[in-house]
């Protein structure tokens, strides 16, 4: 844990500007066994400190890799210089967000480390399992890694607090071939917030998922090419959730509305089936801790949920404080920065579609002719909605029942358009976490949703 | 900036006192000014000082690795002890090592102090210009940065590389608008060493911004055809590295899943290809001068009309594999241009796709691509026939670069890379 050195450095901020002094360590752990070789095995630390200046809408940052007071003293000036600087080529002249009120945030877990070898030996137990249970497989790869984020915030107008947050996966990608010698994978990622011990003590409660996924691959060197079209499909939670971060959250983040997305002109209006309701959670899910809570951002306002859809109308943005004083409405702490050199942007924190109360097994029973696709492995969208995720895992659904497995495709839309053609929900929800969405820096995210019933573009061979 | 000489010094006193005897490191002292705008107006000047340290501790044949920031006397230490630990926790493995002994070298690259007055006055007159030329293109997001470095490397086998450098950046995200409709995002960048020229100029931002014009009022493709589509730079840089990743990088040689696993020195491509990764070409701005193995960079020929000349291996992945080992771990992208300009090109196709950009996930170990199309003009005829939308295509990477009809004249040099327009044949292009 990083120490609270800098508190008296308060004393520094300048008058009539908005400071943030914000004192950050990033830790990551990873080990790689591809196919029986450990092909990296490292561990890493960033640390530093930095300082934000907001002077009427024109702002300065200032970072340094040093964790002392000179450090915090040196920041600050910068910062506040490269505010007034640039004041000097900008136009910008904005009122400064008004306080919200101050405080301070409790600290909200701990990052508890363990020594490298044991992350080795479960990578280690689980490859064993894999190459003894399934000696057939062409080729497996065992990743473990782990980031976490600690941060110590301290406001001239806003909440202080010390926040982290923690989160370790294994991967496990699973290869095999086809009949004609065409290779093929799919992959899984186990564990979620928190430490090594919180997910790895007992590796055998992830077997199950294990065989699961070598059923899939197996499925897989069976598979077909989806054909192409506009189809009735079945988007699992994972694909729902993709969605709702790729193709919606991004569009309703305010930076970017005030860029021209499709979400500026669409506010109170239908965009989708009224049986989508969509919220970007801080920190609480149905009474439990979220995915990747997030308790105070990096501008000092503390995390509250933002809802973003409700029954289908657009209601709300994500913000930052200044575009949430633009847009007259309270912040919800989206603003954040990945690294300690990293100043803070809107993002997104816990993402998801809210479930319904239709069955998995009822959904598919109902679908005559189309696909029930299951995962993803990346995707991508623009200002306009238009979507196109990869689906690695997915089946044919005839006359209500699962066919084949499909090889590799791709879906795509327009969200707005796609999220309208929505007519069964499901009960089931899911969460992953173990993502990073790009948007100038990394960030981790996590997205949930459940089975949608909707039409889409499924791109075919 | 401080001494990153004499942090190596300490390193190595400290390595000795940890009772390493083989080794890597790179340390890192970098310097950014980064000037981001919103809408034309310049919003957030950011600096950033940043250290780092990262070294490899190889002991009985195990390796482990560690990285960090603080490269204190402290942090350091810390470093030392946490490489040497993961190493004798990790397993055997006599593929692990370091290059053989090269003398010392220092290199000096780029501008190494920033004319940051100057710097905005070019970022001022590029968003002037766009809008005075480009009336419907919005600028919503720009970043100017300039990234000065000094690194510094030593290993056990008594090799001792110094690099000093800084270059200048400039990255737009840009749409078009006319009031009622709104084009989608597009991007684009370079990186520069002077500021000489002005930054319109320089390479592909006019065309991009000419493009994303042209794009405000698409129509969807009906139905689905095999066609022609021409790669626009852009699009031809993303495409060969995956190429590259899919067919000849470390990972699918070692885990023996690439379909041109056996393919060296065969023909794998049109012989209207070639493909080289080259630090040294005067059109590449910092290009790479040691490896992260221990050596000396060297321009290579991945692929040179066709043939495959080498994979592209590490020297763990060459000594896991018994395949060479490429002294080239930079991505200095270099493909040979062809004979035909890109009018001749554009009017040969009857029917096709101008690609701007891809926007689909990565293509499996198959080969196997299919994703939107994005910036992307429909071609009939030999000419544009008009910008598209919620366009896919799909096919196979190794059928792309066997499939090249033309490849072009002109070249698009963004300072890190260097591309033409290539036009393949047989892409499946399909609409709602």
């Amino acid at each position: 844990m990083i120490q609270d050195l800098f508190k008296s450095k308060k004393e520094l901020f300048a008058d009539g500007v908005q400071t943030v002094l914000r004192a950050h360590e990033n830790r990551n752990r990873r080990v790689v066994i591809l196919k029986g070789n450990m092909v990296q095995n490292s561990r890493s630390a960033s640390r530093g400190i930095s300082a934000r200046v907001n002077n009427k809408g024109t702002f300065g940052f200032a970072s340094v890799a040093d964790y002392t007071p000179e450090a915090a003293e040196m920041v600050i000036k910068a910062a506040t210089e490269n505010a007034m600087f640039l004041g000097k080529h900008s136009s910008r002249n904005v009122q400064l967000p008004a306080s919200l009120g101050t405080g301070e945030v409790a600290l909200n877990g701990e990052i508890i480390d363990v020594e490298q070898k044991l992350i080795i030996e479960a990578c280690k137990t689980l490859d064993d399992y894999i190459v003894k249970k399934y000696p057939d497989l062409k080729s497996r790869t065992v990743v473990y890694t782990e980031d976490s984020q600690d941060k110590i915030i301290y406001t001239s107008d806003a909440h202080d607090g010390h926040v982290v947050i923690p989160r370790c996966y294994i991967y496990v990608m699973l290869s095999s071939e086809t009949k004609d010698g065409t290779p093929i994978e799919l992959f899984k990622a186990l564990g979620g917030y928190g430490s090594f011990y919180d997910h790895f003590g007992n590796l055998e409660k992830y077997y199950p998922e294990i065989d699961q996924l070598y059923q899939r691959v197996m499925d897989k060197t069976e598979g077909v090419y989806a054909e192409a079209g506009y189809k009735t499909v079945v988007l699992g939670p994972n694909m729902a959730g993709m969605l709702a971060h790729e193709a919606v959250g991004h569009t309703v983040e305010a930076d970017l509305v005030k860029a021209g997305s499709v979400a500026g002109p669409s506010l109170n209006k239908q965009v989708a089936s009224e049986l989508v309701t969509m919220v970007d959670y801080a920190n609480i899910y149905e009474g439990k801790q979220a995915e990747l809570p997030v308790y105070l951002d990096d501008e000092g306002t503390i995390g509250t949920d933002a809802v973003l859809i409700k029954d289908g109308i657009l209601v709300g943005y994500m913000n930052d404080r200044e575009t949430a004083e633009e847009f007259n409405v309270k912040p919800n702490g989206n603003a954040r920065g990945w690294n300690y050199s990293d100043e803070p942007i809107i993002r997104m924190r816990n993402t998801a579609i809210l479930p319904g109360k239709s069955s998995l097994d009822e959904m598919i029973a109902s679908v005559e002719d189309g696909y029930y696709l299951i995962e993803s492995g990346n995707g991508q969208a623009d200002l306009t909605g238009e979507f196109m995720f990869s689906v690695n895992c997915g089946y044919e659904i005839k006359n209500g029942k699962l066919g084949k497995a499909l090889l590799d495709t791709t879906v795509s839309g327009v969200a707005f358009d796609m999220l309208k053609t929505v007519d069964m929900v499901s009960s089931e929800m899911e969460w992953v976490s173990s993502g990073f969405c790009g948007k100038k820096q990394p960030m981790a995210v996590s997205m949930g949703g459940p089975n949608m019933r909707c039409k889409i573009m499924i791109g075919g061979r | 900036m401080s001494n990153i000489r004499e942090k190596a010094d300490l390193f190595d006193k400290i390595i000795k006192d940890t009772g390493i005897t083989k080794y890597k490191y790179t340390l890192v002292n970098s310097e950014k000014r980064e000037l981001n705008l919103e809408s034309g107006d310049f919003k957030l000047f950011r600096t950033v000082f940043s250290n780092s340290g990262s070294i490899k501790v190889f002991k009985d044949n195990k390796t482990g690795s560690a990285s960090g920031n603080d490269i204190s006397e402290e942090g350091l230490k810390g470093l030392a002890k946490d490489a040497l630990v993961s190493a004798e926790s990790s397993q055997e493995d006599p593929a692990h090592d370091i290059a053989p002994k090269v003398d010392p070298h220092v290199f000096k690259q780029g501008v190494l102090e920033p004319d940051v007055d100057k710097f905005i006055e070019r970022i001022k007159e590029l968003l002037d210009t766009i809008a005075k030329e480009y009336p419907l293109v919005k600028v919503f997001s720009s970043i100017g940065s300039y990234d000065r470095y000094n690194w510094f490397s030593r290993n056990s086998n008594g090799t001792e590389f110094e690099g000093f450098g800084g270059s200048y950046g400039i990255s737009i995200e840009i749409c078009a608008t006319d009031g009622k409709a709104t084009t989608g995002m597009d991007y684009t960048g370079v990186d520069m060493i002077n500021l000489d020229t002005p930054i319109i100029e320089l390479g592909d931002i006019r065309a991009h911004l000419r493009d994303i014009e042209k794009s405000l009022y698409p129509e969807s493709i009906e139905g689905k055809f095999e066609g022609a589509v021409i790669f626009t730079p852009a699009s031809t840089g993303d495409f060969i590295s995956s190429v590259l990743g899919n067919y000849i990088s470390d990972g699918v040689i070692i885990e023996g899943t690439s379909q041109w696993l056996d393919k060296v020195g065969e023909q794998v491509a049109s012989d209207k290809l070639t493909v080289r990764l080259d630090p040294f070409d005067e059109r590449i701005n910092i290009g790479e001068r040691a490896t992260s193995n221990g050596f000396l960079s060297e321009a290579v020929t991945l692929i040179d009309k066709g043939v495959l000349k080498t994979h592209w291996l590490s020297l763990y992945a060459a000594n896991k594999t018994g395949r060479p080992v490429v002294k080239n771990t930079g991505f200095d992208l270099i493909v040979e241009p062809g004979d035909k300009s890109f009018d001749e090109m554009l009017s040969s196709i009857d029917k096709g796709l101008i690609l701007g950009r891809f926007s689909g996930g990565n293509p499996g170990a198959n080969g196997e691509f299919s994703g939107v199309a994005k910036s992307s003009f429909l071609i009939e005829n030999g000419k544009i026939k008009c910008a598209v939308t919620e366009a896919m295509i799909s096919g196979n990477l190794g059928d792309v670069v066997k499939n090249i009809r033309s490849i072009s004249k002109e070249l698009c040099c963004n300072g890190g890379a260097v591309v033409p327009y290539i036009a393949v044949d047989g892409i499946t292009i399909s609409g709602k």
